[in-house]
């Protein structure tokens, strides 16, 4: 047992207060009723009212869930499969494929950013249909989701044990009655698990979105980042308050749901 | 973020499976016949997606900038040799110099993260279990809210009207006024908050691992208590440490959002010198050069990577 | 029907009444600086918008990128509303390809301290002993060291290595005491937020601004400066070109033209719109200069080649 100490304890509060400064900030200043700088003008809640004839903020949030929701899909879909074909059996090369599985990972946002808007670049002198929107930007997303879903179940089921599979298959079961009934559903929390850091990932994306958007596409990243750089922030404070909340509330279901099943097993 | 396979349980069985596979008689060709099926499309897909426009940018590297700024495809290390600094304008050390500086912004806050998050991950591991949870939660959290938002909440923070100002003013720390951003301080308190996530899960993962009757033994041997943390510790949280330290490291080197909001556009990293070619400059091959460079840090960073995880499991998010 | 426009900045908020007139959607984005907009639509922008602005020094570059469409003269019949002196421009003979939309100039702004004249040079950001408090430096690269060029006593199209390198020197000198880089209405908001003291913007930016406050005042320095067109165009690939031609025409129309310019607060180009733009406006020097200080503003021409030099003293100053 670890002992604990005051210090390490006093060390752990400031960092508390500094993770969270930022996002109680943000949240503090989308009732400021100031229009530009940083100011204290007084409260309102103007901003939040406001958002409902934001035209481009709603279509950017439509844009932010539409491909959040499409990339997530695919990516779920191909990274569970390539989850369990990774973790069920071997083949030549697996190592290399490893590797390669953690180059989305590990790759700095922007290299992937104008690597992707060159590769549509060049597509498009070929094909039609690659042009600059949602459609490269789901892609994209795709790209670097499938690798996260493949770490994250590839990890929960190193968690499970093959003799329940074993013995399944002991008492008879084939192999597709097995996988139906036990190894699926073994793996179900992983898939959900890995889907929603999926899916976050999908949300917070800026770099990678920002190359390969077109017009109409933007996301929310996108007029955010546009915002701040023009210097017109008080809807932006009140849309980040939203997002911030939405995040943590997922958060803490999905820790809560987890809570809930390690109690059963 | 984590190698997840129990690779060393796997080479146990590994006899076993080629007859029987998880209570299935396989012969050793459909293995491969099956994995095509199932590994096939991701992988396709990633090799499609990620390798194919990655050696298309190593391609463009070798290329030349046209006059109106289109891409003419003739062979040419001009690129490479502006990287060491030589430019039409005479030589300038600036290429070198964003390199060093990405190279030095990364390090530093990777061991910032590391200074503040080994006290964290040692004090969440002191918990009662209920605690643990709610405490790994609640660093969990930021890390999955926006960076862009957590980064503009930092200009908020630190602009000369907003409270932090105020209270460093009154303190008669800094003269009123003093903008606390554009600059390398405001990147840099960013940069560790925006990060320090990513170090306290991995060493958490570790020092939850950790053998205090090692420790325990180095102190009734008569060790001093940094001795006993040098020599008894820190071995057994290692790989926590690199781990956490490539996840930080590796991030921070290519990031563009940060400098570009909090250093008010003036202070370049790797990330937004590949942002510039790619963009106002209009000089494609230029900026494949440069995230070669970006690359060949990425693959040094993975290579210390999988070999510190090798085998192991790190926490999994979230 | 969807019509994309693809805009400068400098157009905030766009020709917003267009969409009930010709029942389309309009979808607006804005791009912070001239260059950032010519490599989107050399990434891929060519089939994605039916119009957009570019200022003239682009056209002869998207000319010969082939990103333009030629104009059809005959769809533009409200062509003849515009300016003689704006029209078959160096950078556009016959007006092939682009059309002016909006005309003005790059300045400071400032918020001058109570009581005390300002001094009208580009010293108030180049030369420290002026400095009027922090600053924000334009993050566009023709601009900012055509600035620099300017105070210097050079030409804003000098490809001379010594210029270059003196005007390079002088804006990292700059930037180590500016606050920052920004786009025009980046750098406005800056100094109406009081975060600034003083920033490089153009005239519209300014000229909306000191609308706002009264107090700020808008510099175009004794040492000459830029003036600027922006022109409607029409990419190569705009699916919908004819629809595009109709829009300009629109925007050509007189009291449109003069709607714009009243909004924008951007000088226009066209003769038959002048009657209808606020008599305010008209006498305001922040947007129609004097005849002695348009003596000494100056355009930017396309430099072909020589472009990379700017591009490379722009990256050194961006990095240092």
């Amino acid at each position: 047992m670890i002992r604990r100490s005051p210090a390490t304890a006093l060390i752990a509060l400031l960092v508390l207060v500094f993770l969270y400064a930022p996002l109680v900030v943000v949240i503090i200043y989308s009732f400021n009723t100031a229009r530009y700088g940083a100011e204290w003008h007084g409260f309102t809640v103007d901003w939040y009212l406001r958002l409902i004839h934001n035209d481009p903020a709603i279509a950017a949030t439509i844009n932010t869930i539409e491909l959040a929701c499409t990339s997530t899909f695919f990516s779920v879909l191909l990274g569970s499969i390539l989850a369990y074909g990774m973790s069920r059996y071997e083949f030549p090369f697996k190592r290399l494929f490893h590797h390669v599985l953690h180059v989305p990972v590990f790759i700095p946002d922007i290299v992937m950013a104008v690597a992707l808007l060159l590769f549509f670049a060049v597509l498009r002198k070929w094909l039609a249909g690659f042009e600059l929107g949602m459609t490269t930007m789901t892609l994209a997303h795709i790209t670097f989701q499938i690798p996260f879903i493949a770490i994250v179940v590839r990890a929960r089921m190193a968690d499970c044990d093959p003799q329940l599979e074993e013995a399944a298959a002991d008492l008879g079961a084939g192999p597709w009655l097995t996988f139906r009934h036990i190894t699926f559903p073994l793996m179900v929390p992983g898939i959900v698990a890995g889907g929603l850091l999926a899916f976050t990932l999908s949300l917070d994306d800026f770099v990678v979105s920002f190359f390969t958007s077109g017009p109409g596409s933007t996301t929310l990243p996108i007029l955010i980042y546009s915002s701040v750089k023009r210097g017109l922030t008080p809807d932006i404070n009140a849309i980040a308050s939203l997002i911030v909340i939405v995040s943590a509330l997922t958060v803490v279901t999905v820790a809560w749901l987890r809570g809930r099943t390690e109690v059963k097993t | 973020m984590a190698e997840p396979t129990g690779q060393t349980a796997f080479k146990r069985r590994r006899r076993i499976r080629r007859t029987v596979h998880f209570g299935e008689p396989l012969p050793p060709g459909a293995h491969t016949f099956r994995a095509a099926w199932l590994c096939g499309p991701a992988l396709v897909w990633v090799t499609m997606f990620m390798l194919v426009p990655l050696l298309f940018v190593v391609a463009l590297s070798f290329a030349q900038r046209g006059d109106a700024g289109e891409i003419v495809w003739r062979f040419t290390w001009e690129n490479y040799e502006r990287l060491f600094g030589h430019g039409s304008l005479g030589f300038d050390p600036v290429q070198p110099l964003i390199l060093a500086r990405s190279l030095g912004v990364g390090f530093a806050t990777a061991g910032l993260c590391l200074l503040i998050g080994l006290p964290v991950a040692f004090f969440i591991a002191s918990l009662p279990r209920r605690w643990k949870s709610v405490a790994l939660t609640l660093v969990v959290i930021p890390f999955w809210t926006n960076l862009l938002i957590r980064t503009y909440a930092w200009q908020l923070l630190l602009s000369p009207e907003g409270w932090l100002a105020d209270i460093l003013t009154t303190a008669g720390m800094i003269p009123a006024g003093t903008a606390l951003y554009p600059g390398w301080p405001a990147v840099m308190v960013a940069m560790v908050c925006d990060y320090l996530p990513f170090m306290i899960l991995p060493l958490y993962a570790s020092v939850e691992k950790l053998d205090w009757l090692l420790a325990e033994a180095a102190a009734d041997l008569g060790a001093s208590p940094g001795r006993m943390f040098w020599h008894a510790v820190v071995p057994q949280i290692r790989p926590g440490m690199i781990a956490g330290g490539v996840l930080v490291f590796l991030p921070a080197t290519g990031q563009f959002v940060i400098p570009d909001l909090l250093g008010g556009a003036k202070l370049a990293l790797l990330g937004n010198a590949v942002q510039q070619q790619f963009g106002s400059s209009r000089d494609w091959p230029f900026g494949s050069a440069i995230a070669v460079v970006a690359l060949l840090v990425m693959v040094a960073g993975l290579w210390l990577h999988t070999r510190v995880t090798n085998g192991r499991r790190e926490v999994s998010l979230p | 029907m969807r019509i994309f426009l693809m805009l400068l900045a400098l157009l905030g908020a766009g020709p917003a009444p267009a969409a009930e007139e010709f029942a389309c959607k309009v979808t607006v984005d804005v791009y912070e600086d001239a260059e950032s907009m010519l490599a989107k639509l050399q990434g891929g922008g060519t089939a994605l918008y039916d119009l957009m602005v570019p200022p003239d020094h682009l056209v002869p570059t998207m000319v010969k990128l082939q990103l333009l469409t030629p104009l059809r003269r005959t769809n533009l019949p409200n062509f003849q509303n515009l300016d003689a002196k704006f029209t078959n421009p160096p950078y556009d003979r016959g007006n092939q390809f682009s059309v002016p939309y909006q005309w003005g100039t790059v300045g400071i702004l400032v918020r001058p301290a109570p009581g005390k004249p300002v001094a009208e040079t580009w010293g108030l950001v180049f030369d420290a002993k002026q400095q009027p408090g922090k600053f924000v430096l334009i993050d566009s690269v023709r601009d900012c060291l055509g600035a620099a060029l300017k105070f210097k006593g050079h030409s804003l199209n000098s490809t001379e290595i010594p210029h270059l390198k003196e005007a390079r020197d002088l804006v990292i000198e700059a930037k180590r005491r500016a606050t920052g880089f920004d786009g025009s209405v980046g750098a406005k908001n800056k100094v109406v937020g009081k975060s600034a003291g003083a920033a490089i913007v153009y005239s519209g930016e300014a000229a909306r601004a000191m609308t706002d406050d009264a107090s700020l005042h808008y510099v175009i320095p004794r040492e000459g400066s830029q003036m600027w067109v922006d022109n409607l165009c029409i990419p190569a690939k705009a699916p919908h070109r004819e629809l595009a031609e109709k829009f300009i025409n629109y925007v050509l129309d007189a009291k449109v033209g003069a709607r714009l310019s009243n909004f924008l607060q951007f000088a226009t180009p066209n003769a038959a719109a002048r009657p209808f733009i606020k008599p305010e406006d008209l006498k305001n020097p922040a947007i129609y200069p004097p005849a002695d200080v348009m003596a000494k503003l100056e355009f930017l021409e396309d430099l072909g080649a020589k472009t990379k030099l700017y591009d490379e003293a722009w990256t050194q100053v961006k990095a240092r």
